[in-house]
């Protein structure tokens, strides 16, 4: 997910003489027992340990319901990729995804261009972008609600316009898009803060001196701002994408996978929903399975895509 | 450097009161599990849901009055969803409470996972009712009362704005009456509900089927049960049908489907629409607030034959790991039965009482009245049917299936499925939760 | 998409900027067009923008002072007189939903918040100090913390919860923040850790400090910028997660505020005015504590990285 620690785990040049030296302090067995130990045993137990077991029971057909468990080696694979139920769902985050990125960096970016000005009502303006920032997610969504059910704040507003306003959440056409807006509005304001760091990192005299040069603000966008700005693009993308696929909250508060069958439902809703609700508890660990490595598949190829940029740079 | 150190001191200090705060607090929310000491005395949690009618305060009132009966009792509420599917993942999780208030025994009981009330014990108790609730002939919760779900509620004044006299007989004057009300502007019916109350939509279809099939055949679901009939056979899918014409003809309330249950009731209250399919415990609601421009009709069938689906109450289920089985199933016994209890269950929950010798209070509202006489006519006349979508016991729709059910509905509502592949979907879905 | 993953990007387009920032500092010349200036026309679209974008903020502080009549028949605008009965509703509901919430909260928050800082910094500086071979293994799973979502092990994790008898309580709950926090920390921390010349600590360590001393006395007062901006995104994280106490927690021990939001919405009544008064309440402490350290917030982000 970062760069960071690909540079860490490259083996620190040291000279052989302060190595040793190093060894006799540093490297005492009260470093390790103290130092990496309690940590390595909550982040084993805890985190990882989970995980295996997770793997474990997506090769059985446990079943909450049920008490005998056996094992079922991949059936519970096959079944997932033949399940149209379960592919609605990978369409559903996919389509949610490709919002939730497309949509908050091109507005971060706008807003952030926009507000990258001195003086105290710009200043005024970049902290409001810092508040939903800091929102719980389920606060969010249930703002959202409100603005959005059928006769909610949106509608009431149209009504004059239209006697059909549409369901926002009650179309099963629209649901999905409603959601994804929300998601996207709660990001653009991490993607504003984040390229206004950005913006401000850039130095005024390269724009200045575009400027002297007669470059117009579109030129000096594209031949100065861009450039130095997109391996924050780039960071953003891949972490709107990771966090598109691991939406959950928005869903659960807003519609509850609804209105109809699974229409807004998404890979991190229907897992819980299979394991807890219906209680399939071998055939739920498969999806989690599968999501975990959609999201591992994505991080490692960000990291290089990002390792690369570094590279480039 | 002596000021950085200073920093780390303070640092270290705070997090041992940090870790002390935590200790305590640890201490004081305590565990989940049941702690018997020797003398019987016991801690049991007892698994309840708050609404607008069964509030944590009648909760609490509730529970002080039943261990008062029932010496070196604890009891520890616990709020949560009152849902077969939330019960299962309690249990899932290691988390199941000893008591659960309502009955959330199918699926569970077959699993061993919940105590058995012996006949003997209820009837010592004062049980009267031993009709339904029922799992493979055994008792897993106490039918203590009876909740008719759906009758359909109405707006005395709105039908009256509408030229309407009174209630329908048939179903074609249920429609004649819907298309008269729209008519006049006002939406027939008040259905719905979003999000997490997605649930509330089905009691349309829950009406029409108990209608148009149970009056015929109570016996329906246990036949589906067996597989002895089927979701896509005719008369399944033409009481689909009506539910998808229901809405289709826009008898709905348009700004339903995004309510909240509890928006649903104050939107009825409000007028918004004449017509409410609810759960009997609706009465208690509409009485508290002295209304008297409600009444009750069951759903008409085509022949006139009116629906009136009653579920024996089956909660007060025990969990069978409870280290004092016998103590919470006492318990259990002096809450189902408590005259207050059932007062209490009567007036905010529109409970219909059937435990023996039990006088319903003086100062019960006049909807609430309404709706027993019309319950005890149902069962004068062995008229009454199997609320289907609410039963515990034999003949329940297996678990994981109702939250299946639910969403297919919405999508029958809004007309994204024909009535013919919704049947289909229910056969495939309940085939897969059977197990 | 999660605060924390956002935190390590913040720093990676940090360290990668840190050279130009040095450049800003330097006297600007005010020749050619000045480019740091706005101008009136770009104030008014930028306030229309803002407007725009923080109306539903607006919606949830207003209508909370809001009777619930007045929020049906005027939501958008303020109806005077304001009144602060949502908040008496909230803070008098008869179960103390609000109360233990915030109680539960803060605990979780503190204690998870502070034990992960320091056991991912303590875990960090073995990671980047060691070269053994549990320190390499360290290296290849810690990075795999990130990339599992919660959804992905909470039923199994329950399973172990379980096995410990910390299923439905606060310390479990905290032990879970903990353990599942410490990659972000590490990942952090160890960023920062390979800028402090590991010839400080060796030079400690010839004066006789051991390995204890030497962090606490010398590594971790260098780290506080880092430490700072790791203890907001794990605040902020652990303060609005919402499934992992829902489940968790259960339905026993109280629950955290954000978990009791959902209920005052979900089950007891539809008074929306005692839910956005609940909203603005619950999320006065994170503001609070985002204030405080927003200074560190972005010192630590910009400035700390840019010392490496």
């Amino acid at each position: 997910m970062s760069t960071t620690q690909i540079k860490s785990s490259k083996p620190l040049p040291q000279g052989r003489a302060s190595l040793r030296k190093r060894r006799k302090s540093l490297h005492s067995p009260l470093h390790f027992l103290l130092f990496a130990l309690p940590g390595a045993i909550l982040y084993f137990v805890f985190v990882l340990w989970p995980l295996v077991l997770a793997f474990w029971s997506s090769l059985t057909n446990e079943d909450a319901y049920r008490p005998k468990t056996s094992f079922v080696w991949f059936e519970n694979y096959a079944k997932l990729f033949s399940d149209p139920a379960y592919l609605q769902v990978l369409g559903n985050t996919l389509v949610l995804t490709i919002i939730a990125v497309i949509v908050p960096n091109a507005l971060g970016l706008g807003i952030a261009i926009l507000l990258d000005r001195s003086g105290w009502a710009f200043n005024a303006m970049r902290a409001v972008f810092f508040v939903p920032v800091i929102l719980s997610s389920v606060v969010v969504a249930v703002v959202w609600q409100q603005l959005m059910k059928d006769d909610g704040l949106i509608n009431a507003a149209l009504r004059p316009f239209t006697d059909n306003p549409p369901g926002w959440l009650s179309d099963p056409n629209l649901a999905l898009y409603s959601v994804a807006t929300i998601v996207a509005w709660q990001s653009v304001g991490m993607c504003v803060v984040l390229y206004l760091a950005g913006l401000q990192s850039i130095p005024k005299e390269l724009l200045e001196a575009a400027s002297i040069d007669g470059a117009g603000p579109v030129r000096r966008f594209r031949n100065v701002t861009w450039p130095l700005l997109a391996p924050s693009v780039t960071i953003m993308t891949v972490l709107t994408m990771i966090g598109g696929f691991k939406i959950y909250d928005q869903v659960k508060v807003m519609t509850n996978g609804g209105p109809g069958v699974g229409t807004t439902s998404t890979l991190a809703f229907d897992v819980i929903q299979t394991g807890l609700s219906s209680g399939a508890v071998g055939y739920s660990a498969a999806k989690a399975a599968v999501m975990f490595f959609i999201i591992a598949l994505l991080s490692m190829a960000s990291m290089k895509i990002m390792k690369k940029r570094e590279v480039d740079l | 450097m002596r000021k950085q150190r200073r920093i780390t001191r303070y640092l270290a200090i705070g997090m041992v009161a940090a870790a002390a705060i935590g200790l305590t607090g640890c201490t004081a929310g305590g565990s989940g599990t049941t702690t018997p000491d020797k003398e019987g005395n016991a801690t049991l949690t007892f698994l309840v849901s708050e609404s607008p009618n069964l509030t944590p305060e009648y909760w609490d009132a509730a529970i002080a009055r039943a261990s008062k009966v029932v010496p070196g009792v604890t009891i520890k509420k616990v709020v949560g969803e009152n849902t077969p599917a939330y019960a299962q993942q309690l249990f899932a999780s290691g988390q199941a409470p000893d008591i659960f208030a309502a009955g959330i025994a199918n699926g569970l009981a077959q699993k061993g996972e919940l105590a058995e009330y012996t006949r003997a014990e209820m009837e010592a108790a004062g049980i009267t009712d031993f009709t339904s609730g029922t799992i493979n002939g055994k008792f897993y919760g106490i039918p203590a009362g009876a909740q008719a779900i759906p009758l359909v509620y109405y707006n005395k004044d709105l039908f009256a704005k509408a030229g309407i006299d009174g209630p329908p007989a048939t179903y074609s004057e249920l429609l004649d009456d819907a298309t008269k009300l729209k008519a006049a502007g006002i939406a027939p019916f008040e259905i719905g509900g979003g999000g997490e109350d997605t649930w509330a939509t089905t009691f349309t279809l829950n009406a029409v089927v108990a209608a148009d099939m149970l009056t015929a055949d109570k016996d329906w679901f246990l036949k589906r049960e067996k597989g002895e009939v089927k979701f896509t056979d005719p008369e399944f899918v033409a009481a689909a049908a009506k539910v998808a014409a229901i809405t289709k003809a826009g008898f709905g309330d348009k700004d339903g489907m995004t309510r909240t249950y509890a928006d649903m009731e104050q939107s009825f209250f409000d007028g918004k629409a004449a017509m409410y399919p609810m759960g009997s415990w609706f009465t208690a609601a509409a009485d508290a607030k002295k209304l008297t421009n409600i009444g009750a009709f069951g759903w008409p069938s085509d022949a006139g034959k009116p629906a009136f689906p009653v579920v024996s109450g089956a909660g007060m289920n025990v969990n069978a790991k409870s280290k004092n089985v016998e103590l919470a199933k006492k318990w259990s016994l002096a809450f189902a039965t408590d005259k207050e209890n059932m007062d209490a269950g009567v007036i905010t929950d529109g409970a219909i009482s059937t435990v023996k010798g039990y006088q319903i209070p003086e100062n019960v509202g006049t909807l609430y009245k309404e709706m027993v006489a019309a319950y005890d006519a149902a069962v004068a006349e062995d008229a009454t049917v199997p609320a289907w979508g609410n039963t515990t016991g034999d003949g329940a729709l297996p678990p994981g299936f109702n939250d299946k059910m639910v969403a297919a509905n919405v999508d029958l509502m809004t007309g994204k499925t024909s009535p013919e592949d919704f049947a289909k979907y229910l056969d495939e879905q309940y085939a897969a939760a059977q197990k | 998409m999660s605060i924390e993953d956002t935190s390590v990007a913040t720093e990676e387009l940090v360290e990668e900027e840190a050279q130009s920032l040095s450049n800003r500092k330097k006297k600007r010349r005010w020749r050619g067009q000045d480019v740091t200036a706005g101008s009136p026309s770009r104030a008014i679209i930028a306030l229309l923008v803002t407007a725009v974008f923080i109306y539903p903020i607006y919606l949830v502080v207003l209508n909370a002072f809001k009777t619930q009549e007045d929020i049906y028949k005027s939501p958008g605008v303020p109806v005077l007189p304001l009144t602060l009965q949502n908040f008496t509703d909230v803070f008098t509901r008869s179960d103390g939903l609000f109360w233990t919430g915030l109680i539960n909260s803060v605990q979780i928050t503190v204690i998870g918040t502070l034990v992960a800082t320091m056991v991912a910094a303590m875990m960090a500086h073995y990671m980047v100090r060691s070269t053994s071979w549990f320190a390499k293994l360290l290296w290849i799973t810690i990075p795999l913390g990130l990339m599992i979502p919660a959804a992905t092990t909470l039923l199994p994790l329950l399973r172990v919860l379980d096995t410990f008898g910390m299923i439905g309580s606060i310390f479990g709950l905290i032990i879970v923040y903990i353990a599942g926090n410490l990659p972000f920390g590490v990942l952090v921390f160890s960023g920062f850790m390979r800028s402090i010349p590991k010839e400080i600590e060796e030079a400690a360590a010839i004066d006789g400090a051991g390995p204890i001393r030497t962090f606490w006395a010398i590594v971790f007062p260098l780290l506080r910028p880092a430490g700072a901006s790791v203890i907001i995104f794990l605040a902020v994280g652990i303060w609005n997660d919402f499934i992992t106490p829902l489940i968790i927690l259960g339905p026993g021990n109280g629950t955290t505020i954000t978990v009791g939001m959902y209920r005052q919405i979900s089950e007891y009544v539809s008074n929306y005015g005692a839910v956005f008064a609940y909203m603005v309440l619950a999320t006065i402490p994170i503001v609070i504590l985002f204030i405080f350290l927003q200074k560190y917030f972005v010192k630590g982000l910009v400035s700390g990285a840019s010392k490496g």
